[in-house]
Parts: C-alpha cells; structure tokens; sequence
C-alpha cells in the first residue's frame, strides 16, 4: 500500500464505520429495546412502571455514569458518524426503484428523523444534564425540559405526553427509530457477513421485519400506556409509595437512635471497672 | 417504411404498431470543461434497430429535428454483443449498453421517442464518451490479478474444487461496463481539472490518490472474491483484503444493493460484497490480535 495519508478519519474508515455498524446494534439498539420494554409497563398500571423505575434509579450515584458510558457517548457516536455516513451518498431512488434502495433512502430519512426526535425526547423528558444551574437555568418547566421525575414516573410521563401533538411527535419518532433499528440490524448482517447469499438476506430479512413489528408494537404500547393512565391515580399512588419510604426511613432512624444510646451504656460501664 | 412497419408490428402487443419515426434527445458536450446541451434528433424507424444503429443513422443524417447541420454524436463501442461494457450510457434514465438496448422495445416503454446521455459518475470525455479511468484505478488498487509472472517455471497450481468453480464462475463475467457503479448511492462522481503549472504526472497522481479515497466500487469487491477464491490467487488474498479495508473500501457500502440490480451480467454482487464483508471481518481480527 501507499504511504498512509489523509485525516485520521480517512485513515481509520475501516474501524470507524464498522464501530458504527455495531455501536448500533450494542449498546443503542439494544438500550432501546429494554427502554420500549420497560416504557410498555405502563400498560400494565402506575405501579408497575414505577416499580421498574425504581429499579434502574436504585443505580444511585452510579446511573449518570452508566447513562453517560452505555448510552449518550455511544448515541453521539453514531449520530456524529452517521451525519457523516449520510452525506457521502446521493439517493437515486426516483430512478433506481428497487426495495432496497427504497430502504438505503429510509434508512437516511428515519435516522435524520431520530435524530431530532431523540434530542429532544431526552431533553423533554430527562433535561440532557443534571447540574444546578442547567435545571434552574436551560432544562426546566418553561422550556418545558426534565418534565420526567423518577418517584412521579406515570404521572410525570403522562403531564409530560398530554397534548395531542406530543403524543403525534413520539409516534413519528418511535416508529422511525424502530425502522432504523430493524432494517439497521438486517445490513449489519450484510456488513459484518453473517447474512452473504440472496436466500439468507431473505430469510434474515422477514427476521428482522418481525422483530421491527414486535418492537414497533412494544414502543407504540409504551404511548398507549402512558396516554390511558389517569394521573390522579397514579399520583395518588406515587405519593403514598413515597409516604411509606418516608416513614420507614423515619422508623430507621429511630431504630438507629435506640441502638445506639442502648450501645452507649455497656461501654460506660466497662471503661468504669 | 410504414408498410414494413405494420408488416412487423410485434405480435406480442398488437395494441398500437410502431411508429414510422421516433425523436432521440441526447445529452451533448463538446470537451470535458464545456458546458452540456440537449440536441433532438429524428429517426427512421427500421426493423431490429438497436441504439447503437439509431447513433450510426444520427451520425449519417449529420443534422438535427430542426434540420441544423451537426457533426455526430461521440460514443464508445466495441463487441456489439454486450461483453465488452464499451457502449455503456444512460437510456431513457437508466444504466445499460447501447447495444443490447433494441428500439422497439424501448419505444413500447416510452413511445415518445428515447433519451440518450452520458453516465453521470464518470467525467464526459465528449457526449456520450466517459473516461472510467476511476473504474481501472480500483482493479488496480484491489490487485485483481494473480501474480505469477517470475524467472523459473513455478510449475502448475493447485486445483480448482467444482464447487468453488461454480463460485468463481459468474464473477468471472464481469466486463467493467460501470453500471454497478452508475446506480450506486455511494458512488459519487469525481471530476478534476488540471491546475495551471501542473504537470501531467503531477494531476495523474492528483487524480489516482483522489480515486483511492473514494468508494472502491462492487465491480472491486467482486474481483477480489474471485481473485481470493482462487487456489493460486489465494496466496495474495491478504493484501486484497488490505485494499478492501482501506480509505473508499468495503465500509463505504450502504446495502442499497442496486449494482445487483442493474448488472447486465447477473453478477451476485451483493453476495460478493457480503463475502468479503465476512472476510474483511476475520482479516481484521486476525490482524489485530496477531492470530
């Protein structure tokens, strides 16, 4: 080969595009099945979500680092890599009407469409960063940014996803994202040559168009979840979970209280003799 | 001429016979830094024409619809029989050759008459001339050869399995026409031009490492597969797998998979390009951690 020449990017093309190809399938795609499959719960009442919240909040301290590591910089990645992907090609679909081509054409137009969907779904719901002053500041009811409040899981998402044209915006932007993950995951197949003649890309193909409508009816059921709850109740419920942690974390703390003056008294006595 | 032509009307569609004359609109530019221009042209329909004949008749009319004197239309062409790949050109807006594309057949899809132009990835030569040095630039940078020129007689290879025969077989049918490469989404054209003070050598290797960081082509990836399936050819597969991975290689692919779709030669293209996929994927790995 010639001398190696040209930007880092141009020297690593290999490495980056396939880095993408895969950061798509883990952690992204993958996060964002367990996402769609955790929002579902909201079909099944406030209490369940909440509990499923509360089991990826009970992360403490550790969850902006794992959000930050498996999630954002991954995300960023492949949104940075893929801006760069899309503008290297040139759709002739409306001369070259091919399925697949139709699909190489989605593929771009649905990952622009995820792209401003989840900017703003994470700004929306989560508020982008956690720091003081961004909460006062950028992310806050006003903008209406950070509307989603863990211990109020149902009820926050359901104020969050009230008006019609939010629920419209979270259809649209579901629905593509559920596209690019399932047509993403059949020319992954292709790119890393699990999938090589024409009848196993079909056969994998109708694999991952049930996967995509099993996926696209788990997502679409998230916003059905979310839209059915009675926010009501579901704060009423929340309020009452958060009412009895108060009381138990009161009642611990007597109990630590009463441990510890009971402590006191032997140690006296044995500094005594 | 209208006796024969309803003599002759295809039984197949008997709807409506065809016409007696049909326009031909092409796309024409004089030299590769002048503008282009549409030029409309009308023909004699005959029996059996195809569009190379259409550009002889063209070329012998010498003068356009509205009876303007013009000299002939500029094209490639060379076996007539569609193994060449010389004659390739879009055709009423798709990418084929001139000589397998029959009138008669194109005026069934589009009775208003046939659209001629140049192949819009490569730079125009002249009308419907291109140079698809880009093309060979890229058998070149992926080595589809096997080497086995040297100074004493190696003696006969290995064999080839039947098996990998039928494999290597339709990929060997490959005749560079460029239509993979016309309907590629990732392909994009490139056209330079040569600066004030360069040297030819100088713009040649301007344009080579200009061609080499851009998307390598289906019709490469293919070669390689069948240059790497071959026993002897095998030997080198690693330093092909080495083009595949570089700057404009495999990875620039995005599964639009209409190279399959528009070869003349019904090449697997996409089967190739999943190959090497795998390949490239073990020879990066084995090259990574040294296996």
């Amino acid at each position: 080969m010639e001398a190696q020449s040209g930007s880092f990017f141009a020297r690593n093309e290999f490495l980056i595009r396939r880095l993408h190809s895969l950061t798509g399938l883990v952690p992204v795609g993958a996060f964002m099945c367990v996402h769609l499959i955790t929002n579902s719960s909201t079909l099944g009442g406030a209490e369940m979500f909440q509990k499923n919240v509360d089991l990826i909040h009970s992360l403490g301290p550790a969850l902006p680092a794992v959000e930050w590591a498996f999630i954002f910089l991954p995300l960023i990645f492949h949104a940075v890599v893929g801006v760069w992907i899309i503008r290297s090609g040139e759709s002739n679909y409306f001369t070259y009407n091919y399925v697949s081509n139709f699909r190489w054409w989605m593929q771009r137009v649905t990952a622009w469409i995820a792209l401003f969907f989840i900017l703003y779904h994470v700004f929306h719901m989560h508020g982008w960063f956690h720091t003081e002053w961004w909460l006062k500041n950028v992310a806050n009811e006003n903008t209406g940014g950070h509307l989603f409040k863990p211990e109020h899981a149902t009820s926050s998402a359901a104020i969050a996803l009230a008006s019609p044209f939010k629920k419209l915006l979270y259809v649209v932007g579901v629905t593509a994202c559920v596209f690019h993950l399932a047509n993403g995951l059949w020319t992954l197949g292709i790119t890393w040559g699990i999938w090589t003649s024409p009848a196993a890309q079909r056969r994998a193909n109708y694999l991952c168009a049930a996967f995509g409508v099993g996926l696209l009816a788990v997502g679409l059921g998230s916003i059905v979840g979310v839209s059915k709850t009675n926010v009501a109740e579901a704060e009423a419920f929340e309020n009452a979970q958060l009412e009895t942690k108060a009381a138990a974390a009161k009642r611990a703390a007597e109990l630590l209280k009463k441990e510890s003056a009971k402590a006191v008294t032997p140690t006296a006595t044995a500094t005594k003799k | 001429m209208i006796q024969a032509a309803s003599h002759d009307a295809p039984s197949s569609h008997d709807h409506a016979p065809p016409p007696a004359t049909f326009t031909v609109r092409v796309l024409r530019q004089d030299a590769p830094d002048q503008p282009s221009y549409w030029e409309k042209h009308t023909i004699v329909r005959e029996n059996d024409m195809n569009v190379i004949s259409v550009l002889q008749r063209m070329a012998a009319q010498a003068e356009t619809a509205d009876g303007n004197p013009v000299t002939p239309v500029a094209w490639d062409c060379n076996c007539l029989e569609e193994v060449c790949g010389a004659c390739t050109m879009l055709i009423n807006g798709r990418t084929r050759q001139a000589c397998s594309a029959l009138v008669d057949k194109l005026l069934v899809d589009n009775p208003e008459g046939i659209e001629l132009r140049p192949m819009s990835k490569f730079p125009v030569l002249r009308d419907l001339m291109v140079s698809r040095a880009r093309l060979f630039r890229a058998l070149q940078k992926a080595k589809a050869w096997i080497p086995v020129d040297g100074y004493y007689d190696l003696g006969s290879g290995p064999k080839q399995s039947p098996a990998d025969q039928e494999v290597a077989y339709p990929l060997s049918e490959c005749m560079s026409c460029g239509c993979c490469l016309e309907a590629c989404p990732q392909y994009t054209k490139i056209e330079l031009t040569k600066r004030d003070g360069e040297t030819d050598a100088e713009f040649k290797a301007r344009e080579t490492s200009a061609y080499d960081g851009a998307f390598i082509g289906a019709h490469a990836i293919s070669q390689v597969m069948l240059f790497n399936t071959h026993p002897t050819g095998k030997m080198n597969a690693g330093e092909r797998l080495d083009a595949l991975t570089a700057e404009g290689g495999i990875q620039v692919c995005g599964n639009a998979q209409n190279c399959v779709a528009v070869c003349p030669k019904h090449i697997p293209l996409t089967t190739s390009i999943a190959r090497a996929g795998r390949a490239t994927t073990l020879h990066s790995l084995k090259k990574f951690f040294d296996l």
